[in-house]
C-alpha cells in the first residue's frame, strides 16, 4: 500500500504495459499524474527520450478507463506539425492496442479527407490529435460549443515552439474559447528545457499553476572540427572543410548535417556528391521540397537506409530517428536552444550522450561555436521572449467567432483578455478590430450596405454574420503562416517542390540552378508552374530563400563577448584564430565584455567606421540605417553600410569626427519612424496583416490567387491607406509587428541606452584584423526599394542612350 | 509637369507620369481605365479595400485639368468599375465635374466595365474619330491609328540581376495603349498573350512610368 502511495502510477492502466516493456515510470510522470489529478494546469519540461508524449496522456487515459465507455470528445492534443501529429497517433496506438483499452483516437489535420472530417464531427473519438489551425477551424463551426462541452484536457506538445509568434497568439485565443465552452478544462503543456519556465507557465496555466521539470544529467559531447585547412575570414559555405566532413560521415553509421539555410543545404549536398567516391547514400531535406520527397527521406532515415542527410530546421522537431549517431552543424549555431535541439536529434537514449561536431564557416563563427559549447556545459539556455499578441490574429479570431454563431462583444472581449498575449489589449483597439471585420474599419463610412457582420437592432452588443457564405471565406483563409510567393517546380510531370517567385523572375530560359540536389535547366513558366529539365551544366545558381536568416541570440552574443575578452587564447583556439586575435590586440583592441569597440580608418578614397555591437543582424541592420541618417545630418556624406550578426561597417566621403554625438539613444527616437517609412519593412508586414486579418483573401473559393497578385494589391492598399488614414488599426498593427520582429527594437534600445559611456574609439591608419570579415561582406547596394526602381530605370535608359549615340556616330 | 514626348501616327503626344496623355495640337487630354469605385464594388463581395480611390482618382484628374486646361477630355473606357461605382460619387464630386465641364468637353468612350452606365453631362460614345485617329476601348479592325486602353500594360524589366514591373505606355506602329489611371488597378505584362495578340512582340515602343518621370526603353 505504501508503495502505491508513493507511486500512484503503479495502479495506472498503463502500468502493465510499462512492465511488459521493462520500462519504469519517470519522476516527472509521477508528479504530473498527481498534480493534474488534483486539478492543476501544468507545464512539463523534459528532454527528448524522457517519455514526454506518454506523460501528456497519463491522466486522460486513466480518466477514460475509469469513466468506462465515455462517449464523445474528452481530450485534445495539439502538435506544432502535421507530420508530428501522425507520429503521436502511432505512439498512442501501441499501448492502447496492446492493452485492448476501450479508447478511441483520431488525427485531424488539413491532410485528412472532408468525408472523414464530417464523420468525425458527427461521431467524435475520445481523443483528437490536431494542429492549432485545425483547432481554430473546429472552433468556427456552428456546433463548436456542443462538440467541446465535455472536453476535459488540452495537451500542448512542444509548447516552447509556440511561445513567441503569431501561431501562439492564435492558439492562446482558441484555448480560451475552449475554456468558455468547457469550464472544467485542464491544460497540460509539454516542453523542451527552457530558461524562463515561469513565462511558459504564465502563458498556459490558469488553475493551480504548476511547473514540473526533469533535467538530464548526461551532457552532450560537442566539439569543433579540428581542421588542417585554413578557416576563411568570411563566407558561409564551409567549402574548406568538405573533405573533412566527408571523412566524418564515413566514420559514423548515420549522420545528419544541419545547415542554416536552404541554399546552404543545396550547396553542401552538391559538394558532397562531387567527392562521393565511396558511393555513400546521401540525401537532402528542406521545407521547400515536395512533401513526398521529404517523406521518402524521413522514411529512409528512420529505417537507416541512408548514410547521411543534409537538412535545415525542417528536421529539427519531432520524429524519433533512433539510429542517428552523429550531428554535424555547419555554420554558426545562432542560439543555444537551437543547437541543443539539433544535437538532441542524435541518440535518443537518455543515458548515453549525443554526439555533435560544429563546423564554423568563418572566423567569427569559430568563436561563436566555442561560446555555444561553453554555455551548454554551464546549462545556460536562451530565454524565449514572450511578446504582446498581434492585432491581426484577434481580427481573424473575431471572424471565426462570428462564423460559429452570433456573439456578445463584451463577452468576447473578456474572454480574449484572459489569453496571456492579450492581457493588455485595449477595449478601444478591440472595437476597431470588430469594425475591421465588419466593413474594413475605415473612418469614411462608405460600406454601410455591404457589412460582413452587423449589430442586432434589439441588442447593440450582439453581432451576427450577414450570411453563411462568409464562413467559407474564413475557412479558406485561416492560419497565421504566410509564405512568400512560391512557384511549383515540375520536372516532366513530377513536382519537385516550391521555389520563390523572385528567384525565378531573375532567370532566363536555359539558365541552370540547383534544386532538390539536382542541376536543372529553366525552360518556361506558365500558370505558376515552372517547367524544368535536367541539365549537365557545371555553372549553376543556388536559389535564394529570404527569411531564413536567424539572428544571433542575446544570450549567445553575451557569451561570445565574454569569450572574446579572455586572454588565454592559446588554450581556447587553434593557432590561426589565436594569430588573428593577437594581431587585432596589437593593432587595435579586443573589447572587454561590456565595451563597444568602434574603429575608424581611411581606406581607398573613403572613410570607414566599424562598430562591434554583437547585437544580431536584425538590430545591426536597423542601427546601420539609423546611423546612415545620423551621418547625413552631420554632413559626413555617408555612402553605405553593411551589417552582420557581430558588427556594422559604414563608409563615408568625410571623416566621421563626432561618433559619440550620433551613436546614442537619441538616434532611435529621431530617425526610427523615417526609417520604417522608407524601407519596405512595414509594407511587407502590412501584406501579412491584411491577409491574416482577412481584409484581403489569400485564396478565393475555386481559384488560387497567385502570390504576385496578393503582393501587388496589398501594396496599393497600403499606399492609399497610409495617405488617407494613417491611424488605421492595420497600419498600427504592422508597425508594432515591425518593432517586435523585424528590427529587434527592444534589443537595440537596451544597447543604445548605455552605449555612449562604453564606446572605445580606436583611430587607425588602416583596416584592423577584426574588421576584415565584415569589409569582405561589402557587396550590396543599400538603396531603398523605391530608389532601386528609379535607379534601374535610369541606368537602363542611360545605357540605351549610349548605345544609340554610338550607332549614330558610326 | 515633366513629360515624355512620344511620336505616334505623325503626331506629337506628351506622356505624363500621372498616366495621362496629352495631344497638344488639339489641346486634348486622354486618360484610360480609371475604374472609379472599384473599392465599393469589391465591398459588395466583402473585400473591404480603402474607400479612398474615387477621391484620389478625381483629385489627380482635376489637377491635370487645372494645369492643362484642355478643350477636350477623352476617356478611352472603363471610367467606372461597375454599376455600384456610382454609389461612390458624392454630390460634391458631381458638382466639381460639372464645373470642369464648363470649359472642357468630356468624351466618354464606353469600356467593357461601364457599357450601360450613364452620368449626367458626359457625352457617350462606343468609339470616337478625329482626323486619322480612332479612340476606342479595345482595338478593332480599321486602317486608322488607334488609341485605346483596357489592358493596363506593365513591363517587366530585368537589369543587373534585379527584376521590376512598371506600368507603361506602349505602342506599335498603329496601336497605342494607355496605362490605367486608377489606383487600385493591377497590370498585365506586355509580353502576355492578350497584349501580344494586339500589338505583336516586335517593334514595340515602351515607356515605363516612374515616380516623377516617364522613361523610354
Amino acid at each position: 500500500m505504501n508503495i502505491n502511495k508513493s507511486n500512484p502510477l503503479l495502479l495506472h492502466p498503463l502500468n502493465k504495459w510499462m512492465k511488459k516493456k521493462k520500462w519504469s515510470w519517470f519522476p516527472h510522470q509521477i508528479e504530473t499524474f498527481h498534480h493534474v489529478r488534483t486539478g492543476s494546469d501544468v507545464v512539463v519540461f523534459a528532454p527528448t527520450g524522457a517519455g514526454k508524449t506518454l506523460t501528456g496522456f497519463i491522466n486522460p487515459i486513466d480518466d477514460l478507463i475509469k469513466l468506462k465507455k465515455f462517449k464523445g470528445l474528452h481530450t485534445l492534443y495539439i502538435s506544432p506539425l502535421k507530420s508530428l501529429a501522425n507520429d503521436i497517433v502511432r505512439n498512442l496506438e501501441k499501448p492502447i492496442k496492446e492493452l485492448d483499452l476501450n479508447i478511441s483516437f483520431q488525427v485531424r489535420t488539413g491532410d485528412i479527407t472532408p468525408y472523414k472530417k464530417q464523420k468525425q464531427k458527427q461521431n467524435p473519438p475520445n481523443i483528437i490529435i490536431t494542429t492549432p489551425e485545425s483547432l481554430a477551424l473546429l472552433n468556427s463551426y456552428e456546433n463548436a460549443k456542443e462538440f467541446f462541452h465535455n472536453l476535459k484536457y488540452i495537451i500542448i506538445d512542444e509548447i516552447h515552439t509556440f511561445l513567441d509568434n503569431k501561431r501562439a497568439d492564435l492558439l492562446s485565443l482558441n484555448i480560451e474559447r475552449l475554456q468558455t465552452f468547457s469550464p472544467n478544462l485542464q491544460r497540460i503543456g509539454l516542453s523542451a528545457t527552457l530558461k524562463n519556465k515561469q513565462d511558459a507557465k504564465k502563458w498556459l496555466c490558469r488553475k493551480k499553476p504548476k511547473i514540473i521539470s526533469y533535467e538530464n544529467s548526461v551532457l552532450p559531447k560537442i566539439k569543433i572540427l579540428e581542421t588542417k585547412e585554413r578557416i576563411p575570414w568570411s563566407g558561409h559555405m564551409a567549402t574548406y572543410s568538405i573533405n573533412e566532413i566527408y571523412k566524418e560521415i564515413m566514420k559514423s553509421k548515420l549522420t545528419i548535417i544541419f545547415v542554416n539555410t536552404r541554399a546552404q543545404a543545396e550547396y553542401m549536398f552538391k559538394n558532397l556528391w562531387l567527392i562521393n567516391k565511396k558511393k555513400l547514400k546521401i540525401a537532402v531535406h528542406h521545407g521547400s521540397l515536395e512533401k513526398n520527397l521529404r517523406l521518402k527521406v524521413e522514411n529512409n532515415l528512420s529505417k537507416g537506409l541512408v548514410d547521411c542527410v543534409v537538412a535545415t530546421s525542417s528536421l529539427e522537431l519531432g520524429l524519433d530517428y533512433g539510429d542517428v549517431e552523429k550531428i554535424i552543424q555547419v555554420g554558426a549555431p545562432k542560439g543555444i536552444n537551437r543547437l541543443l535541439q539539433r544535437v538532441g536529434r542524435s541518440n535518443h537514449n537518455l543515458n548515453t550522450p549525443s554526439k555533435a561536431i560544429l563546423i564554423p564557416t568563418n572566423r567569427f563563427e569559430f568563436i561563436e561555436a566555442k561560446a555555444a559549447i561553453e554555455e551548454i556545459k554551464n546549462n545556460n539556455l536562451d530565454k524565449i521572449d514572450l511578446k504582446e499578441g498581434s492585432f491581426d490574429v484577434v481580427a481573424q479570431h473575431i471572424f471565426a467567432t462570428a462564423c460559429s454563431g452570433q456573439f456578445d462583444i463584451s463577452d468576447l472581449y473578456k474572454e480574449i483578455i484572459k489569453a496571456y498575449p492579450y492581457k493588455k489589449l485595449k477595449l478601444n483597439d478591440f472595437k476597431q478590430l470588430i469594425n475591421l471585420i465588419q466593413d474594413g474599419g475605415y473612418v469614411l463610412k462608405n460600406y454601410d450596405q455591404f457589412k460582413r457582420i452587423f449589430q442586432l437592432r434589439e441588442n447593440k452588443n450582439i453581432y451576427k454574420l450577414v450570411n453563411r457564405r462568409e464562413t467559407r471565406k474564413y475557412r479558406m483563409n485561416v492560419g497565421t503562416i504566410i509564405e512568400n510567393p512560391m512557384l511549383r517546380i515540375k520536372l516532366g510531370t513530377k513536382t519537385l517542390g516550391n521555389i520563390e517567385e523572385v528567384f525565378i523572375q531573375n532567370l532566363s530560359q536555359g539558365d541552370s540552378f540547383i534544386f532538390a540536389g539536382q542541376v536543372l535547366e529553366f525552360q518556361s513558366m506558365k500558370n505558376n508552374l515552372v517547367q524544368v529539365k535536367r541539365s549537365k551544366s557545371l555553372i549553376s545558381k543556388i536559389p535564394s530563400y529570404s527569411g531564413g536568416r536567424m539572428p544571433l541570440s542575446t544570450n549567445l552574443a553575451n557569451s561570445v563577448r565574454t569569450l572574446l575578452a579572455k586572454s588565454n587564447m592559446r588554450d581556447l583556439y587553434p593557432d590561426q584564430i589565436t594569430e588573428w586575435l593577437k594581431r587585432q590586440k596589437n593593432i587595435s583592441k579586443i573589447p572587454k565584455k561590456d565595451e563597444y569597440l568602434v574603429e575608424q580608418f581611411p581606406r581607398k578614397k573613403n572613410f570607414y567606421t566599424v562598430i562591434y555591437t554583437f547585437a544580431g543582424w536584425h538590430a545591426n541592420q536597423t542601427l546601420g540605417f539609423l546611423l546612415l541618417r545620423g551621418f547625413k545630418e552631420f554632413n559626413y556624406k555617408p555612402l553605405g553600410f553593411v551589417a552582420n550578426d557581430y558588427a556594422i561597417v559604414l563608409w563615408s566621403l568625410k571623416e566621421v569626427k563626432e561618433i559619440k554625438k550620433i551613436l546614442n539613444i537619441g538616434l532611435l527616437d529621431k530617425h526610427l519612424d523615417n526609417y520604417l517609412e522608407e524601407t519596405s519593412i512595414v509594407k511587407r508586414l502590412f501584406r501579412d496583416n491584411a491577409i491574416i486579418s482577412c481584409l484581403i483573401e489569400r485564396r478565393l473559393p475555386g481559384m488560387e490567387k497567385t502570390g504576385k497578385q496578393v503582393l501587388f494589391s496589398s501594396d496599393l492598399i497600403y499606399t492609399v491607406l497610409k495617405k488617407n488614414e494613417p491611424d488605421h488599426i492595420l497600419l498600427k498593427s504592422s508597425y508594432e509587428d515591425a518593432k517586435k520582429n523585424m528590427i529587434d527594437y527592444n534589443r537595440l534600445r537596451e544597447i543604445l541606452k548605455k552605449i555612449d559611456k562604453k564606446i572605445i574609439l580606436k583611430k587607425l591608419t588602416s583596416i584592423s584584423p577584426l574588421a576584415v570579415p565584415i569589409i569582405l561582406e561589402i557587396n550590396r547596394e543599400n538603396l531603398s526599394k523605391k530608389e532601386t526602381d528609379e535607379y534601374i530605370l535610369e541606368d537602363l535608359e542611360n545605357e540605351i542612350l549610349k548605345e544609340a549615340n554610338v550607332l549614330s556616330i558610326n | 509637369m515633366y513629360y515624355q514626348l512620344i511620336n505616334f501616327g505623325d503626331e506629337e503626344f506628351y506622356a505624363y507620369p500621372n498616366k495621362s496623355l496629352y495631344w497638344k495640337r488639339l489641346n486634348t487630354l486622354i486618360v484610360s481605365d480609371l475604374h472609379i469605385g472599384k473599392s465599393i464594388s469589391y465591398a459588395k463581395n466583402k473585400q473591404f479595400l480603402p474607400p479612398y480611390d474615387t477621391k484620389e482618382i478625381l483629385n489627380e484628374l482635376f489637377v491635370s485639368l487645372d494645369e492643362i486646361k484642355p478643350s477636350n477630355l477623352i476617356i478611352v473606357g472603363d471610367l467606372l468599375h461597375d454599376i455600384f461605382s456610382t454609389l461612390s460619387l458624392k454630390d460634391q464630386d458631381h458638382k466639381n465635374i460639372s464645373q470642369y465641364m464648363e470649359n472642357t468637353d468630356f468624351i466618354w468612350i464606353k469600356g467593357n466595365h461601364d457599357k450601360n452606365i450613364q452620368i449626367e453631362g458626359f457625352k457617350n460614345f462606343t468609339n470616337y474619330e478625329i482626323d486619322k485617329f480612332l479612340f476606342t476601348h479595345i482595338p478593332i479592325e480599321t486602317p486608322l491609328f488607334q488609341i485605346c486602353g483596357h489592358y493596363h500594360p506593365k513591363v517587366k524589366i530585368v537589369h543587373r540581376g534585379k527584376t521590376i514591373f512598371k506600368t507603361s505606355f506602349v505602342h506599335n506602329e498603329k496601336i497605342f495603349i494607355l496605362p490605367s489611371f486608377g489606383i487600385l488597378t493591377g497590370g498585365l505584362d506586355i509580353n502576355s498573350k492578350e497584349i501580344s495578340d494586339v500589338l505583336g512582340k516586335k517593334n514595340l515602343n515602351i515607356y515605363p512610368v516612374g515616380q516623377d518621370k516617364v522613361y523610354k526603353l
